[in-house]
């Protein structure tokens, strides 16, 4: 019986021992691939950097990229991007910067200063023994590094200057104790040196170094501890002191300006503000860089663990969270009116933000398109209602379909070609968009050519084919019209004339010569169906008969084709005019797709039916 | 204070059934110090509630174990974390409790380290080690010092003792090992017998290595392509360094003895490092000298009443430099003392009913020195104080019992009580299977480094409590061709006020805050067998599996909750299996593999892919002869060590030697 016991057990045993063996193998090393989660619905250009430092010793430095615009949050970006990197980012993170379309990580432990393209692909790396901070001039990187010989009593550490083309030290200078930030102001360089290796004797000055001899020719002394400077926009210096974490207290020095009592962690100056992140009271607080005075910031951050990176841009405030130090931190995305936008987990110790323009394409894994084109780049739709310049403006020519129609429209508008096409009657459209997405900012964004113009001597009267604007963002990223449109609201949006729900069937038996001028058909000759149907909104007809003409009452604002191009205010849109269906305001970052139909149903004899005509269309942000 | 009630409770109960019961037998009662005169080999009934797990003898000899560190491996419930090569820090952690939980003791009084509470097993050299045996909760024998009743888990190491036989006044031991990274240690050893009852040893060791082993990274793409695949050598990973030891042994008499014993260790190392990208050689070197005198007396009166009484004085130094000019730079010097006294008593009241009362008192002193800075050198110190009451309750061989109850106090906090009952029932008289369960209750005390660290003391923390459940089957038999002991535990842990680095407010300045709660569920099981074949052929094997999930219950809003703590595996265990040859003239030949394996852990708190650390798994090989010359006994062992050169990592980015290969050459006389 014992022995049935016992042997009983020992395979028990053998088998428990078998089949941890069997699922316990190691497997190969993998280098992940990054995959995206998605943060938040909210589009905005281009993309943010987050350089996770990673506790020393644990080689977990981590670069991650925020795509903005599709709201993708991608962990260990650049180890998918460069996994041939022998031990990948590497040992502590501590400073990222554009510039010049590269991006630059110090890698404190790693001792290197990471060179990479705007994509995050390694290009090279330069040897810095504990660098810091970098900063840039000219075709010049600056790196502050801790380095200084255990046989050295004061242990002075440099900055180093490095060609950016060669990748190589050029020179360096010996400045305090422990340098880490730094900044350059009118061929000056900046770099606080900390003392952080020397407890209880920390530094408290600011060496200046001329660029041009690069020598160090003064120390200005600020506070105790200083570790963070920045230049505002009033090239004033502002100094974070960390004092001595004893009985000396922390400020802010103003390089020529007062002393801010608090804690600060961070700095961050945008426009006329500079945010101080408080970490040990875990508020953020801003204050003026014209009088220095606290402004009200509504930004909470008190339920923080460890506040700790901090990035502010023209419309929005990025801060982490470190958490414990040892386990993923938390971005926090906040407009300036304090509302939390998104959060996303990072890697360890999310400490170094770095905003990536809409300059560059991220969206796809290649390299930089060219510069952004100010005009139309592409037609997507062309359907006119029936109308009397239908397969002429553009021609249809025997064998066209839609897609070929398209590019014939192209041809006439797009990229400044100054031609012209038509919508035909009521109801018809062209679907265009720009090599970019135009972005909604402050005033008109998006100006789009006719044919308008004013009967001589008034500006009230003239020839004005009203077209509705429909504007959309690619929310599925295929590329493709094929999302939620909007109305961009003209000044007859609430008249009570205006019919919002009109739809109209067109046939090709309906297309009866109606013109003489025109005589070939007036059905678009590219659709293979009998018959196609077209809804929106129409406008009360316009036309009234002055000194035997007719013309139409030119309207105030918000139409295509309604006024002379040479009035560039009045051919223009704000996308702030968007409405949904239900007329209810709607806000949109950015935009992809333009949708122009003729909104006016009005047949004026010989003339014709009143047309919309579309000659191009011109990003107003895009400098040419 | 209601377990304080329940386990007086319990003891009064226990008292009263004794009553009952009437006469009760208590196996041995003097014979503690007289049993480790003998071999308690596997045919003897244990003596202990909780079976402790042991290697000893030649099964020790024979494992490819250099250090105690290496032989640990083969105990299950323990978890080894080495930082790699010869001269690489080896601390244990029992039963994921934590390794300043462990307590390890040389020759029946405790290591201590007060600067930072653990060990390097590394440093203990197997050569003159007669044994080792790990004990969960505690040793199961009321008679120790009050200290011992304070550890969570137990680790006791015995040096040889000397035997002679009659006529016999000296033995010389002479040993040289060589292997891979110029690995060099020879070793010497006198046993000289003085008188009839005093008898000294002198043992002396060298150890030389220049730790330069290759060391492999590679990396895949999900594809299957290589993205990188780098090969490079250990740096800075030399050590040397020399023991010395003494020992005076007199049996005075039957009842009574005493031992001192002078352990002298230096070493000078480089520490190799983290390897991390762009790293491949780090500057730091570590110096250290330890130090100790110990004393033990031990006698009976009465044949009723047993007293011993422990003595230890330590000085440790150590001298850490960096000498890396691209890191912080640091010269700092370290010098501990210790003074240790144990008085302990033991009282059989009856034969099924004992005793024992046991004071400590223990003095630590910890200087500091930066010598880069031109400060005056630091002083901390610390008085301990422990007070110990057991009992131990024997039915008739079916029920033991023991209860105990420990008093802590550390300089001017508040005294705690601990306490520890342990149990185990045999139920039938002619099978060697009982049932073993212990609860023991231990704190870990701040370290002076957790206390007093620049930047990272906090000397408000409260020591880190630990909670033990514990239910083990044990069973054994001896039969005429085969050996066997089985056992399989369930135990459930729970750690409380846990002692972890905290950042405080901001910049890496860190604290060292009670901010942790962790609980274990594990289950450990053994199956040890030797097979007596013919021919003389003996066939050994040992089977150790060890499941353990250790989570982390601090705080819900952690992303980390209930994730498995850091570098602790789900599964491990290992297997050993040893074949040896007896010749007619008694010489003997063999090998013995040993198989270890440890799972998949997370090298911190998030378990996710980029925590993610893998499994490794190593084979060992050796190979011996011995032989038995007239009065002189030659052993040759060759040791093969990661047959198959897995690249692991026990550590992240401490990489492991791959295939290494060692020689012995043993002579004894």
């Amino acid at each position: 019986m014992h022995t049935r016991f016992q042997i009983l057990v020992t395979w028990s045993v053998l088998c428990i021992l078998y089949s941890v063996l069997l699922t316990g193998c190691r497997g190969e090393d993998i280098v992940y691939p990054t995959i995206g989660t998605h943060v938040t619905d909210e589009v905005r250009e281009g993309g943010l950097y987050v350089l996770c430092e990673g506790n020393m010793g644990s080689n977990k430095a981590r670069l991650d990229y925020l795509n903005l615009y599709a709201g993708d949050y991608y962990a260990n970006w650049y180890g998918a991007q460069n996994p041939k990197q022998i031990k990948e980012l590497g040992d502590v993170g501590n400073d990222l910067q554009l510039y010049g379309g590269r991006l630059y990580a110090v890698i404190n432990c790693s001792h290197k200063l990471e060179v990479m393209d705007h994509l995050s692909r390694h290009i090279g790396q330069v040897d810095i023994p504990n660098c810091r901070y970098v900063a840039f001039h000219g075709d010049k990187a600056y790196v502050s590094a801790y380095v200084g010989s255990i046989a050295d009593p004061d242990m002075l550490g440099s900055v180093y200057e490095i060609d950016t083309a060669t990748l190589s030290i050029t020179r360096e200078v010996k400045v305090g104790h422990q340098p880490d930030e730094l900044c350059v102001v009118d061929d000056r360089l900046y770099v606080v040196n900390s003392g952080g290796y020397l407890t209880d004797r920390y530094d408290s000055t600011v060496s200046v170094i001329d660029l041009a001899s690069f020598t160090e020719i003064q120390k200005i002394v600020v506070g105790l501890n200083p570790t963070r400077i920045r230049v505002d926009n009033r090239k004033h210096l502002w100094v974070c002191c960390q004092g001595n974490y004893k009985n000396i207290p922390p400020k802010v020095v103003i390089i020529g300006g007062p002393h801010i009592e608090t804690p600060c962690a961070n700095i961050a100056i945008q426009g006329s503000n500079a945010y101080v992140m408080d970490g040990e009271n875990k508020r953020l607080r801003a204050f003026s860089t014209i009088d220095y005075s606290e402004q009200t910031q509504p930004i909470d951050i008190s339920s923080y663990e460890h506040p700790y990176g901090l990035l502010a841009t023209a419309d929005a405030l990025y801060i982490t969270d470190a958490k414990n130090y040892v386990s993923s931190g938390v971005l926090h995305c906040y407009g300036y009116d304090g509302r939390e936008h998104w959060t996303a987990r990072t890697g360890d110790i999310p400490g170094h933000l770095c905003r990536i323009a809409e300059e560059y394409d991220l969206h796809g894994d290649t390299t930089p398109i060219q510069p952004s084109s100010p005009y139309i780049s592409r037609v997507y739709e062309y359907l006119p209602a029936m109308g009397q310049f239908v397969n002429e403006l553009p021609e249809y020519v025997e064998g066209d379909n839609a897609e070929s129609m398209c590019r014939k429209c192209e041809q006439s508008i797009a990229n400044n070609a100054g031609g012209m096409i038509t919508l035909g009657g009521w109801g018809g459209y062209v679907t265009f968009g720009f090599d970019h997405a135009v972005q909604n900012l402050e005033g008109r964004d998006l100006q789009i050519l006719g044919n308008a113009f004013y009967m001589t001597g008034s500006t009230e009267y003239g020839s004005s084919e009203p077209g509705i604007v429909l504007v959309s963002r690619d929310m599925n990223k295929n590329g493709l019209p094929d999302d939620p449109w909007y109305e961009l609201k003209g000044c007859l949006y609430d008249d009570p004339t205006t019919d919002h729900a009109f739809t109209r069937t067109y046939t090709r038996e309906g297309d009866t010569l109606q013109n003489p001028f025109h005589n070939h058909p007036y059905y678009p000759q590219w659709i293979s169906e009998d018959q196609y149907t077209l809804s929106g909104a129409k406008l009360a007809p316009q036309t009234q008969v002055i000194s035997g003409q007719n013309v139409q009452r030119i309207l105030d604002y918000g139409y295509v084709d309604n006024k002379p191009n040479t009035d560039i205010e009045g051919t223009s849109f704000d996308i702030s005019w968007a409405v949904d269906a239900d007329g209810n305001p709607v806000s949109l970052p950015t935009i992809d797709f333009v949708r122009v139909y003729n909104a006016s149903d009005e047949i004026l004899g010989m003339t014709g039916e009143l047309s919309t005509e579309v000659t191009g269309a011109i990003d107003l942000h895009i400098n040419n | 204070m209601t377990k304080r009630l329940i386990v007086i409770l319990l003891a009064a109960l226990c008292a009263h059934a004794a009553y009952a019961l009437g006469e009760a037998v208590l196996d041995t009662v003097s014979s503690d110090f007289r049993l480790d005169e003998v071999q308690v080999t596997a045919r003897v009934l244990s003596k202990d509630i909780i079976v402790p797990q042991t290697l000893k003898g030649e099964e020790l000899q024979r494992l490819s174990v250099l250090t105690v560190a290496d032989a640990l491996r083969y105990f299950s419930g323990v978890q080894l974390k080495d930082y790699g090569g010869v001269g690489g820090i080896k601390t244990i952690n029992i039963r994921s409790m934590g390794s300043q939980h462990t307590a390890v003791y040389y020759n029946g009084i405790q290591l201590g380290n007060a600067q930072n509470g653990q060990v390097d097993l590394g440093r203990f050299s197997l050569d003159n080690i007669e044994s080792v045996e790990l004990y969960n909760g505690q040793k199961s024998d009321i008679f120790q010092s009050a200290r011992e009743f304070g550890a969570a888990g137990n680790i006791y190491l015995t040096t040889r003792r000397p035997y002679f036989r009659a006529g016999e006044r000296i033995h010389v031991r002479a040993q040289m090992r060589a292997g891979s990274f110029a690995l060099a240690n020879p070793a010497l050893g006198v046993d000289l017998r003085l008188t009839e009852s005093l008898s000294l040893t002198l043992d002396a060791e060298y150890l030389y290595s220049n730790g330069r082993y290759p060391f492999r990274y590679r990396r895949v793409l999900p594809t299957g392509e290589t993205a990188y695949d780098t090969t490079a050598v250990r740096e800075n990973g030399d050590i040397n360094a020399v023991r010395a030891e003494m020992g005076l042994h007199h049996y005075y008499s039957n009842t009574g003895f005493w031992r001192l014993h002078v352990y002298n260790y230096w070493s000078n190392r480089g520490i190799p490092g983290a390897i991390v990208n762009n790293v491949w050689r780090n500057g730091e070197r570590l110096t250290d000298r330890n130090t100790f005198v110990q004393a033990q007396w031990q006698d009976e009166w009465f044949n009723r009443w047993s007293t011993r009484v422990l003595f230890k004085y330590a000085n440790d130094f150590t001298h850490y430099r960096n000498y890396d000019e691209r890191l912080l730079p640091a010269n700092n010097r370290y010098t501990q003392q210790e003074a240790y006294l144990s008085f302990a008593n033991r009282l059989q009241v009856f034969n099924w009913w004992d005793m024992s009362l046991a004071y400590d008192y223990q003095y630590n002193a910890l200087a500091r020195e930066n010598l880069l800075l031109d400060a005056a050198p630091e002083h901390f110190y610390r008085h301990s104080h422990w007070l110990s009451a057991a009992t131990a309750f024997n039915f008739r061989e079916y029920i033991r019992l023991q209860a105990s109850v420990l008093m802590t106090a550390v300089d001017q906090n508040t005294p705690r009580v601990t306490p520890g009952v342990f149990l185990s029932y045999r139920p039938y008289p002619k099978i060697d299977l009982s049932i073993n369960a212990f609860y023991k209750q231990s704190y870990r005390y701040p370290t002076f480094n957790d206390l007093y660290y620049t930047d990272l003391g906090n000397a408000n923390l409260r020591p880190e409590l630990a909670r033990q459940h514990s239910v083990e089957l044990a069973y054994r038999k001896a039969a005429k061709v085969y050996d066997l002991a089985l056992s399989a535990a369930y135990y459930y842990n729970r750690v409380t006020d846990k002692i972890i680095a905290y950042p405080k407010g901001q910049q890496f300045r860190w604290t060292m805050l009670n901010l942790g709660t962790v609980k274990i569920h594990g289950v450990d099981l053994n199956a040890d067998a030797s097979w007596y074949l013919p021919l003389r052929f003996t066939l050994r094997t040992r089977l150790n599996y060890t499941f353990q999930q250790a989570r982390d219950y601090t705080n819900p809003a952690d992303t980390y909750y209930t994730h498995q703590i850091p570098y602790i595996p789900r599964h491990s265990g290992s297997f050993v299996l040893g074949f040896d040859w007896q010749s007619r003239r008694g010489d003997h030949y063999g090998f013995n593999y040993s198989f270890i394996y440890t799972g998949e852990r997370y090298c911190q708190q998030e378990n996710t892919v980029y925590n993610y650390v893998q499994p490794w798994y190593t084979h060992d090989l050796s190979l011996y002869g011995e032989w038995n010359i007239r009065r002189y006994w030659l052993k040759a062992n060759l040791e093969i060590n990661n047959l198959f050169g897995q690249d692991y990592e026990v550590i992240q980015n401490y990489p492991m030697p791959k295939q290494n290969v060692r020689c012995t050459l043993a002579f004894r006389y």
